[in-house]
């Protein structure tokens, strides 16, 4: 004769969960220590996480405004040996093709090495002919400016960079003269008033871009050609869109080279996938040795209570009804210190939204070597602190399957005979099993 | 009366690391319906035993338990745990109450892991309480009680279920002469006004002297 199974029965969730909540209060000093660990590891984490997302965020940006964009196109060989002779024409149908919805702006620029002199000075840099009114995807759309800005593409005057004229010992009005190379080859001389002296915040920008109208540059070496097209996606844009608009850019410009930035700049993906990586790592390492501590004062709040779970069980709770009542317990504790770390992040968060000046630290010239600029902003995002408070949780669930499975383990004859009863498991299985 | 308990031939051996422990040997034992029979016999005799195996908390190594019918060998862990929380009320010796839970919530769980309903679980609940004069204490949680209160909530938590066998392991043995006569009282009522079965394992003579039988067991066996 088989052994009679029993029908399913509903957890008694209210049940458990008024226990578990009760429970709560009673080693409060422990229950309290547990919750602030909790707390403090969910806010560090969330604090690294908002400096990793600053960091990967600042990297990017000023990668994506250094006139790279997320995706741009050269003749092939431009980059291992950058010159006029390597330009191209913008397609007729220009820029038909390219995706709009997800694409910030573009601009077809005109760069190439050159050498500036002034009464005092000489000095390599890249002379960059440029149309003002796209630049608003890059770095020049957003630099101050002594003197006059360029007013368009037909502006034949230059923009420095502050480093530049210093080294130059030149200013705003005076003249230079450009040593380049025109289409045919030969060496050209063409002297420049400078219309204004801009600033940046990266010094290094400053030394080596000098900007000119690309249809006055044009027109001075002899060509129609452009030697780069940069499209700057929107903000919010995804791997996906950059791999439509690189996919796009290839077949509008058929034979040319399409890079995305990553490409261009893999010091700077590897940072920013670091910080990608870095947010995993630092919640293991940070939950990963929490989650002992819990395992450990669950386990201990379990033996605590032998003769009352034997007792539950005595009285008909189902094995899975003391699993889950730990869990729930458990589940709780993690909770309640997750909305708690939540907070704390937050308290700490808010008055270092709008950044952080690292002038104040000395670290400015540390972390501009690093590509990022002296305010540095951190960043916390809804997705991240959603990440956190899931991946807590499923930790805290996990957490106390272990104390859970000890609680189920204990025999409802240890609730008869005072703690001290057999905790072995039956001799004899049911009859017909 | 029909039999309420039914064990013929119950075996129970436990392993040690030294020598088996044949708790009990071959027992043969009735509990008709409406009786209030004690299992006596000194440390060791197999009582508690044979009273977990009746409760089905433990299972024979040979023999045969039925009670209300049931032949408990043919359930499953989860249907003896099913059988337990509706046909069986236990109160042990050392209460165990919940302690975070109020004298009311003590005694209403059991009825929350049948799935009554609240309204009707708190009727219930506190009608037991009023039926052992607890009703002025449904509020207070365990530590708040005296020790004959406690058990008291014991035994209303035991029977608020209307079970059909009521098992007392050494129920006043944490209680004084005074409170333990208040509590046999108690269960003599339940016994002869309500006809709840009982069955309690005891070596106290004042307990024995309430039961309408005795059982002595000597040696894992029922002595003549």
């Amino acid at each position: 004769m088989p052994a009679a199974s029993a029908p399913p029965r509903r957890l008694p969730v209210a049940l458990l969960a008024q226990l578990a909540w009760r429970n709560l209060g009673r080693h409060r000093r422990r229950n309290a220590m547990l919750l602030g660990a909790i707390a403090l590891a969910v806010a560090g984490v969330v604090l690294l996480n908002a400096m990793l997302r600053g960091m990967e965020g600042e990297v990017r940006a000023v990668v994506l405004d250094n006139l790279t964009g997320h995706v741009k196109v050269h003749a092939p060989g431009y980059l291992a040996d950058p010159g006029i002779e390597r330009g191209f024409d913008l397609p007729a149908d220009w820029p038909a093709g390219l995706p709009a919805a997800a694409t910030l702006g573009w601009a077809a620029r005109l760069r190439v090495p050159a050498v500036l002199m002034s009464e005092r000075e000489t000095r390599g840099a890249e002379l960059v002919g440029v149309d003002p009114g796209r630049e608003g995807i890059s770095f020049l759309g957003r630099v101050q400016v002594v003197g006059e800005a360029l007013t368009g593409s037909q502006d034949r005057r230059l923009l420095l960079g502050r480093a530049l004229a210093e080294h130059l010992q030149t200013e705003v009005g005076r003249r230079v003269v450009v040593v380049t190379q025109g289409a045919d080859g030969r060496a050209l001389e063409v002297g420049y008033r400078i219309a204004g002296v801009y600033e940046s915040d990266f010094a290094g920008l400053e030394k080596v871009f000098v900007f000119t109208g690309a249809a006055a540059l044009q027109r001075a070496l002899g060509t129609t050609a452009v030697t780069e097209v940069s499209v700057r996606l929107a903000d919010d844009a995804g791997p996906r869109q950059q791999t439509a608009t690189a996919e796009a850019l290839a077949a509008a410009f058929g034979g040319l080279d399409v890079y995305v930035w990553q490409e261009l700049k893999p010091q700077a993906a590897a940072i920013v996938a670091m910080a990608d990586f870095g947010v995993f790592i630092y919640f293991a390492v940070v939950m990963g040795a929490l989650v002992f501590g819990l395992v450990n004062a669950m386990a201990t709040a379990v033996m605590e209570r032998v003769r009352e779970m034997g007792m539950l069980r005595a009285v008909g709770m189902r094995p899975g009804a003391v699993v889950a009542q730990v869990m729930i317990e458990c589940s709780l504790v993690m909770a309640l210190g997750v909305a708690l770390g939540l907070a704390v992040a937050f308290a700490a968060f808010v008055p270092f939204a709008d950044g952080i000046d690292l002038r104040a630290f000395d670290l400015d010239k540390s972390v501009a070597q690093l590509g990022m600029r002296a305010n540095f902003v951190p960043v916390l995002t809804a997705a991240d602190v959603v990440l956190v408070g899931v991946l807590s949780l499923a930790l805290g669930a996990a957490a106390s399957l272990y104390p859970a499975l000890r609680a189920v383990r204990i025999a409802p004859l240890v609730a008869l005979s005072g703690g001290r009863g057999p905790l072995r498991a039956p001799r004899r299985k049911p009859r017909g099993t | 009366m029909p039999n309420v308990v039914t064990c013929r031939g119950l075996g129970r051996t436990f392993e040690t690391d030294a020598v088996p422990v044949h708790a009990l040997r071959g027992v043969d034992f009735d509990l008709a319906e409406g009786e209030w029979v004690s299992l006596a016999g000194p440390s060791g005799s197999g009582k508690s035993t044979l009273l977990h195996l009746i409760g089905g908390l433990d299972r024979p190594t040979s023999g045969d338990v039925a009670v209300d019918g049931v032949d408990l060998a043919t359930l499953s862990n989860a249907a003896l745990s099913d059988l337990r929380l509706r046909k069986i009320g236990f109160v042990f010796q050392a209460y165990n109450l919940v302690p975070v839970l109020s004298a009311v919530e003590n005694v209403e769980f059991i009825l929350q892991l049948q799935g009554v309903g609240r309204g009707e679980r708190r009727r219930r609940a506190m009608r037991s309480l009023d039926a052992l004069g607890l009703a002025d204490a449904a509020g207070r949680r365990p530590g708040e009680l005296s020790g004959g209160q406690q058990q008291r909530v014991a035994i209303a938590r035991a029977i608020v279920t209307e079970p059909v066998l009521l098992l007392a392991d050494e129920p006043t043995a944490n209680l004084d002469t005074g409170t333990t006569e208040e509590l046999l009282d108690v269960l003599r009522d339940l016994n002869q006004q309500r006809g709840v079965t009982i069955l309690t394992a005891t070596h106290d003579p004042t307990v024995m002297g309430y039961t309408t039988r005795r059982v002595h067991l000597r040696d894992g066996g029922i002595a003549p």
